[in-house]
């Protein structure tokens, strides 16, 4: 009796050892953070990349589970605030025991959570902030996907040079005056090298800006007919209005922000037909598949709220979910880091180029795709596959 | 079109809406000697609720505002009724800091109920361009600068004429001397916020219809405080002025100089001007016997 015991015992520790090590993993369950903006103004792109990993871990545990346990998702609210990212990072490691994190809130937020994610070696998916910081110095745990500002609108000037409306066509830079905004200008001063473009005007501007009569007032004054429009959400809108007032005759290249439904209806009264680039698709017949899929697993309301922002995360929760499954049973956060590092070619189904991480940075999603909103049809039209730029 | 021209223009239109928030301060600290710092959220709450009425009831432009502007009223007395009267005959600093707190929860609550997505609100305006005097203007512009020349036209008429006014301005002369003369302080303060709320609403229409419907609009409030600074903060009117000069000053010097000036060249005419008259350009200098 007292052999089958410590039988028993001896099975039961084998079973468990491997995985004993790393919290958030058992025989039935993989639980997966969520680092994400609930509440506050810029909510609800924090809903939608929730989103993304509720859909995906529902499409995941549908069909079976990785190697037969179910994902769980925790989304802990940081409000965009980087010193709360910190907070519900501390409260998911400790508290609810996560084994790996896919949202991970802006580039401020997931540098905040730096620390914590090195020191707990926990495999992390980074894909709504795809900035230098986050990628370079290499953290071995860390995986980023996305492209650079700085191509998105590099892409963006060469599609629109490459067949201009006007032959002395000038281009003119409204940006952020911030790190994002530099980002943007860096590209765009690489286009106008590259491919010789006049450079009319650049401007900056205070985050949080709604006025920008000014603004626009001067890109007229210089002859602006690109507008390189580095503004977000009302405000990208705001200049293409002011723009509209003045009757000047544009073309608009945009932030990909502007590629959710929110943010194009607030732009289209201005009637331009503007453009953004992208690292996930924003149009075809991925999209529609995706959109089919989600919908046995979420309500027609969050349906409706699938943006840009719910593809980054389920990209980041499947190529997480797959590392995961190569490890099989013995599933360890050392073994995901090794097969996420080791992941090439991985098919997102035409919602972005294929993740591949087995390269210095451990980055992916690098490619951007050349979008435009056609204001009269109230949808986005390809205008490039996604590319390397 | 002359360069010049235009950046006044669209200045005044800036100014008009950080004029017309202003006065909603001014008239609150004239009264009650309380800088309310929940102004600007009033202003998001108060657009936010127009927004509902609009595509609920399909209103065009005036019934909307004739219907929110009641609406408002309301909300700003309740809001006194519950924070700001029982709070009477506390220290400024504590009463300032409860408008503080109640900032903090209008934003809160108007996120819960209406989300966080930004909104087109056209406030029932046509998006059409009208040429004024070769000058372009969105309909909502100009009914920006509109609505503060009526609104600052009412108030002056109102604290000039009626008996109400006359009180208001006796509470703020002498709140102790007023009370002896039959005045009911408490009663002009709740009238006070009424007010404030009301021209909140009409600045929060606009400003919406004009900039879009966003949860960081409260931000305005502290945008047109240095307005209020610059016309004084016990004159409504003087906010008003103060609003349209800040609107332009920043126009310019960002048409002119550019670069990120817009948002010292407020504080930089403030801080000259006050250094001549400290009590702002159209505040009442305050004399203290001893």
């Amino acid at each position: 009796m007292t052999r089958t015991i410590s039988t028993l015992a001896a099975a039961l520790l084998m079973s468990t050892a491997a995985y004993a090590a790393d919290p958030g993993v058992s025989d039935t369950e993989i639980k997966i953070g969520d680092v994400n903006i609930m509440t506050g103004p810029a909510a609800f792109v924090g809903k939608g990349v929730a989103l993304g990993s509720k859909i995906a871990a529902a499409e995941i545990n549908a069909a079976g589970g990785v190697n037969g346990r179910k994902i769980t998702v925790i989304t802990e609210d940081d409000g965009y605030i980087p010193a709360r990212s910190f907070q519900a990072l501390t409260k998911l490691i400790e508290v609810d025991g996560i084994f790996a994190l896919n949202g991970t809130s802006g580039t401020a937020n997931v540098l905040a959570m730096m620390p914590l994610i090195e020191e707990n070696n926990l495999p992390t998916v980074v894909t709504t902030a795809p900035a230098e910081l986050v990628y370079k110095p290499v953290r071995p745990s860390v995986f980023t996907f996305g492209a650079k500002y700085a191509d998105a609108f590099y892409a963006q000037l060469k599609h629109i040079s490459s067949k201009p409306e006007s032959k002395d066509a000038v281009y003119g830079l409204i940006r952020q005056a911030d790190d994002f905004g530099k980002e943007i200008e860096a590209g765009y001063e690489r286009a106008v090298k590259d491919f010789g473009l006049k450079d009319g005007i650049r401007l900056r501007f205070k985050k949080g800006t709604s006025n920008f009569s000014a603004e626009v007032a001067q890109m007229q004054q210089a002859g602006v007919t690109v507008i390189v429009n580095g503004g977000i959400f009302a405000g990208a809108a705001n200049i293409l209005a002011e723009a509209r007032k003045l009757g000047m005759d544009i073309q608009s290249a945009g932030v990909w922000s502007e590629g959710i439904p929110a943010s194009a209806a607030l732009s289209a009264p201005a009637g331009y037909d503007f453009m953004v680039a992208d690292y996930v698709a924003l149009t075809g017949e991925s999209t529609d598949r995706f959109k089919a899929m989600a919908k046995q697993y979420v309500s027609e309301e969050e349906l409706a709220g699938i943006s840009r922002y719910t593809y980054v995360t389920y990209i980041g929760l499947k190529t997480l979910a797959h590392a995961m499954g190569q490890c099989g049973q013995e599933l360890t956060r050392a073994c995901t880091i090794e097969k996420l590092k080791a992941l090439k070619d991985f098919d997102t189904g035409g919602l972005s180029a294929p993740v591949s991480f087995d390269n210095e940075n451990q980055l992916s999603g690098t490619a951007v795709a050349v979008y435009q909103y056609d204001t009269k049809a109230g949808a986005f039209q390809e205008r490039t596959g996604f590319e390397q730029y | 079109m002359d360069f010049l021209l235009l950046l006044v223009s669209t200045g005044l239109v800036s100014g008009a809406a950080y004029g017309l928030i202003a006065m909603g301060f001014a008239l609150v600290y004239k009264s009650t000697g309380v800088v309310n710092f929940a102004q600007g959220e009033l202003v998001m709450l108060t657009a936010y609720i127009a927004f509902s009425l609009s595509n609920t009831f399909h209103l065009s432009f005036f019934p909307l505002i004739l219907v929110t502007i009641p609406v408002s009223m309301l909300i700003g007395l309740t809001l006194e009724r519950i924070f700001i009267r029982p709070m009477l005959g506390e220290p400024v600093f504590a009463i300032v800091m409860v408008t503080v707190g109640l900032a903090v929860i209008l934003r809160g609550v108007t996120i819960m109920i209406w989300g966080s997505e930004p909104f087109n609100f056209t406030a029932g305006l046509s998006n059409d361009v009208i040429q004024v005097a070769g000058v372009p203007f969105y309909p909502a512009q100009l009914y920006l600068i509109g609505a503060l020349a009526v609104v600052s036209l009412l108030a002056w008429l109102f604290l000039r004429f009626t008996r109400m006014g006359i009180a208001m301005r006796a509470v703020a002369a002498n709140e102790t001397a007023a009370l002896l003369v039959g005045v009911s302080v408490s009663r002009i303060h709740a009238f006070a916020w009424m007010l404030s709320a009301g021209i909140a609403a009409i600045a929060g229409i606009l400003f919406a219809a004009n900039f879009k419907l966003v949860p960081d609009l409260w931000f305005q409030g502290l945008k047109s405080f240095p307005a209020v600074i610059l016309g004084g903060m016990d004159s409504v009117i003087g906010a008003a002025v103060g609003g349209l000069a800040i609107g332009v000053i920043e126009n310019l010097a960002q048409g002119y100089v550019g670069q990120g000036l817009r948002e010292i060249s407020g504080f930089v005419v403030i801080i000259i001007v006050l250094m001549v008259r400290p009590y702002g350009l159209f505040g009442n200098r305050e004399i203290e016997r001893v």
